[in-house]
């Protein structure tokens, strides 16, 4: 009864306001930088003096937010797909393996959330130095990963703990093979804590700023290292403008995944 | 490199521990490439960082002396822990009911509100939190508009306090309890809950004795997640907190970027490691780490 | 990536003629500053050194200008910092000593050239405040410990710095030539009494977002922002009484790679073209005196060099010296 949406009685309405709150409070300050995107004030007033695209042309003018734009979607989707992997076999070894240590090693992986991210940026840049990894994409992608892998580990730990092994040793009783089952039964079941994941990986790498001043180079930029920069010294609304087109692309992509979907089923 | 992404994961998975004479180590050889990856690219240079705090500027202890005798150290630890812990209360409340909305909303609807929540977490996170700046300064636009209408004479200080960093927190924060969260309830069979009210459980009954309990597991995830990230976190305390919530990142970030003083960073980057830590020891001990699924996967 | 972009320029030049290309870097703060900078001085710079490419690096951070020096292979060859961090990164062995055969000493402003920096540009810590916050604008430093007759919130630099400290001993009576060394512990009691008044800004965007927005009437403020402000017609005033110069530096990391160019950047930097062409940009003033005659007259009227009545230099070497030790007490006092 509690989790069946028409049988909830008035708690439904009770929990659908909040839902309208929160995502209330979570498009607010998105709905203002696009607002403040076509305002004429460079000194975020609000509501502006008058509208203006000035902002827009400005980005378009200035091939490095794009260049920075594309960077930081490369770090992040390379950050992602390394973190989702080795994070999905850690889980296994943490949760189904039998070896001493597991508490402890578990603790170890989260080691990289609690150190401040300034501590790791120095130490990892020192290092790189002296390897050559310094101002390289495999350098940032690993100063990320350091980053998001305790959230994938995490996230599908978590996922893996909730999934009752029983189902799918039924299926290798059943005659499929130990890795078939895993890939099959154990793999889909697990679907959202990987979700989970790759949202969160992916969004470490998106945002991060720190360590990104040190990995980055001349020709290696990603777009929270450029908007860091501008907003300390310059607080240009070009940084609403890129931010909003941003958003204008994930609806463009969440509208045509929900065609594709809505295609699929018929 | 420790990860090959050509190969499939679950390539490696039958061959990796199943070999039945070394039962002991059964899953180890699947944590062995997070774990190298970390040795190497995590611990080694860390700690060759955090050793300089026992020998900068001289020899010896003197780091850490300083840190525990100085009451700054002491203030900002304090402040450091009570934003962590009042944006993890927050970030919970918030998203709790979310997550379970999330759970039982009818498909359409519950895609719509995945995504205002992503469209939110895709937006430069420090986009956001300026916006969030402007939003709540004294001259923003919620002090004017609550003026307008009347609620309130005087602007409310919403920002350079505890306050504004809750709020800015929270906000950043709240994905990263309700996705976990979300997670945890949906994997509940709605059965278990007709069988609670069949046993004749009344609504409250059935959250308290089943539904909260089931959900522990993504509560601990998420919380886990929001708390310790809380602790290092850094650009929104920085833009939203005043001087007096100063947070332990900012004053490292001070000490290792401006002061280049390191063997006192290392030296406070060490002690929050450490209490943290010891902090989640605890947890496991008294909690278990978030495993109290009923008849779980043990 | 990179090693592909360098060899192809290389290739691109070798194919021009016999001279190989050399990328050196110059790492500055970002925004319209760093573009100013590029523009005024390495695009120049690249134009008369055939085969060099001055690259674009950023922002500036000390952390990682450490860890290159230490680690002996520091890849940016010309930086700008502030002053009192050349003066400490000189101390501590991180910097190059200028080659002063090739920058000419006696052109710079002696107040805004060391051993081992020379200026990039300099500015002053002014009053700035809104106008109509109160019935007469404020004058003089000690109008902003005056909260009855100018209320509202006031504005000073958030870090540890030369600046907030010396406006409170100023607004105390001390006089400018007894403020150091610093007397810390009647600074501090100033300042205290308006701590409840004081909003922090942590950039020169934010003081300016500060401002204009009016969430604080008066404060501590670099000249170069207010004027900006005024351009934009925001209606915002500056008294330049007892103003407060201090400078943005370059110095070389030791062990540049391409320290003789480097050198030779310095000079670029500091001569007199340079300096009018980036005041020009940027409303901060010239380092090196003769770039006055180049500027046009709306440019020279915004700049602290028209103001140096009462003016007062910010001491680097005390603050070098004194860096670690007012930091703790200075974070340790805003944390109370």
């Amino acid at each position: 009864m509690l989790l069946t949406f028409e049988r909830m009685g008035a708690l439904r309405w009770i929990l659908v306001l909040w839902g309208v709150l929160v995502a209330a409070f979570l498009l607010l300050p998105v709905l203002f930088i696009v607002a403040l995107s076509f305002g004429s004030s460079r000194w975020l007033q609000f509501p502006p003096p008058a509208w203006t695209l000035r902002w827009y042309q400005e980005l378009l003018a200035d091939p490095r937010w794009l260049d920075s734009i594309l960077t930081s979607f490369k770090v992040a989707a390379l950050v992602t797909v390394a973190s989702v992997l080795l994070g999905l076999l850690a889980a296994f070894g943490l949760v189904r393996g039998r070896f001493p240590g597991r508490e402890v090693l578990r603790a170890f992986f989260l080691t990289p959330m609690i150190l401040p991210v300034v501590v790791l940026a120095v130490a990892l840049y020192a290092l790189f130095l002296r390897v050559g990894l310094n101002g390289t994409l495999a350098g940032f992608v690993i100063g990320h990963l350091i980053l998001a892998l305790p959230f994938s580990i995490i996230s599908i730990t978590g996922a893996l703990e909730g999934f009752d092994k029983a189902i799918e040793d039924a299926a290798v009783v059943c005659g499929a093979h130990p890795f078939e089952a895993k890939l099959r039964v154990t793999l889909p079941a697990l679907k959202l804590g990987l979700f989970g994941a790759a949202v969160f990986s992916f969004l470490v790498s998106w945002d991060e700023v720190i360590v990104a001043i040190f990995m980055a180079s001349p020709t290696l930029q990603t777009f929270p290292v450029r908007i860091w920069g501008v907003l300390r010294q310059d607080l240009s609304p070009v940084i609403a403008a890129a931010s909003s087109l941003l958003v204008l692309l994930t609806l463009v992509l969440m509208a045509a995944a929900a065609l594709v979907r809505r295609g699929s089923r018929r | 490199m420790a990860h090959g992404p050509s190969t499939m994961p679950a390539h490696g998975l039958p061959a990796a521990g199943r070999a039945p004479s070394l039962r002991r180590w059964d899953g180890l050889g699947y944590v062995l490439p997070a774990f190298l990856l970390l040795a190497f690219f995590f611990v080694l240079p860390v700690v060759a960082l955090l050793l300089r705090s026992v020998l900068e500027p001289t020899p010896g202890l003197e780091n850490f002396a300083k840190l525990l005798t100085t009451p700054t150290y002491a203030q900002v630890f304090l402040n450091t822990f009570t934003v962590a812990g009042v944006v993890t209360l927050a970030s919970l409340l918030a998203g709790f009911p979310v997550a379970w909305l999330l759970a039982v909303l009818p498909g359409r609807w519950a895609a719509f509100l995945f995504g205002v929540i992503l469209l939110s977490m895709w937006t430069n996170l420090l986009a956001r939190t300026y916006a969030w700046m402007v939003l709540l300064q004294r001259t923003g636009v919620i002090n004017r508009a609550l003026m307008d209408v009347g609620l309130i004479d005087a602007p409310l200080p919403l920002i350079r306090n505890l306050a504004g960093v809750t709020i800015g927190m929270t906000y950043i924060m709240l994905p990263f309890v309700i996705l976990p969260l979300h997670a945890t309830l949906r994997a509940i069979d709605p059965a278990v809950l007709q069988a609670a009210s069949l046993c004749g459980a009344n609504r409250w009954q059935a959250f308290r004795r089943v539904l909260l309990p089931l959900s522990l597991p993504g509560v601990a995830a998420g919380s886990l997640m929001v708390f310790v990230m809380s602790l290092g976190y850094f650009v929104t305390p920085a833009l939203l907190g005043g001087a007096s919530t100063m947070m332990l990142a900012e004053l490292i970030a001070q000490l290792v970027q401006s002061l280049l003083d390191w063997g006192m960073g290392g030296a406070a980057a060490f002690v929050l490691l450490v209490v943290t830590l010891a902090l989640y020891a605890l947890q496991v001990r008294f909690l278990g780490s978030g495993r109290m699924t009923a008849g779980g996967a043990g | 990536m990179r090693t592909k972009l360098i060899l192809g320029t290389a290739m691109a030049l070798f194919a021009a003629g016999p001279a190989l290309a050399e990328d050196m870097v110059f790492t500055s703060w970002g925004g319209t500053t760093q573009d100013a900078q590029q523009e005024a001085w390495a695009v120049p710079f690249a134009a008369d050194h055939a085969g060099v490419n001055v690259l674009m690096d950023g922002p500036t951070d000390y952390g990682k200008l450490k860890a290159m020096v230490e680690a002996g292979s520091p890849v940016w060859d010309v930086v700008d910092v502030e002053y009192d961090f050349a003066v400490q990164a000189a101390k501590e062995g991180l910097v190059e000593p200028v080659d002063f055969n090739v920058v000419d000493r006696k052109a710079i402003d002696p107040r805004f050239v060391t051993d081992h920096a020379v200026g990039s540009f300099y500015y002053s810590f002014v009053l700035g405040y809104n106008e109509g916050a109160s019935s007469e604008p404020p004058a003089s430093w000690a109008d902003v410990f005056d909260t009855d007759k100018h209320p509202g919130k006031r504005a000073f630099y958030k870090w540890s710095a030369p600046g907030a400290l010396e406006i409170a001993l100023l607004a105390d009576g001390v006089a400018p030539k007894d403020l150091y060394p610093l007397d810390l512990d009647r600074a501090f009691a100033k300042l205290d009494a308006i701590k409840g008044d004081i909003v922090w800004w942590g950039s020169g965007a934010e003081s300016q977002q500060l401002l204009a927005s009016g969430e604080a009437s008066l404060g501590q403020f670099w000249n170069g922002r207010l004027y900006a402000l005024q351009q934009e017609g925001a209606p915002v005033g500056i008294s330049w009484a007892q103003n407060l110069t201090a400078a943005d530096m370059l110095v070389v990391p030791k062990g540049a790679k391409h320290k003789d160019l480097a050198m030779q950047f310095l000079a670029r930097a500091t001569s007199p073209e340079g300096q009018a062409k980036l005041a020009e940009l940027t409303a901060y003033a010239p380092v090196t005196p003769a770039a006055q005659k180049l500027m046009d007259e709306a440019t020279v009227k915004g700049l602290p060099d028209q103001h140096t009545e009462g003016q007062i230099d910010l001491d680097m070497a005390y603050w070098a010296d004194h860096r670690g030790e007012i930091a703790d007490r200075w974070y340790a006092w805003q944390a109370q």
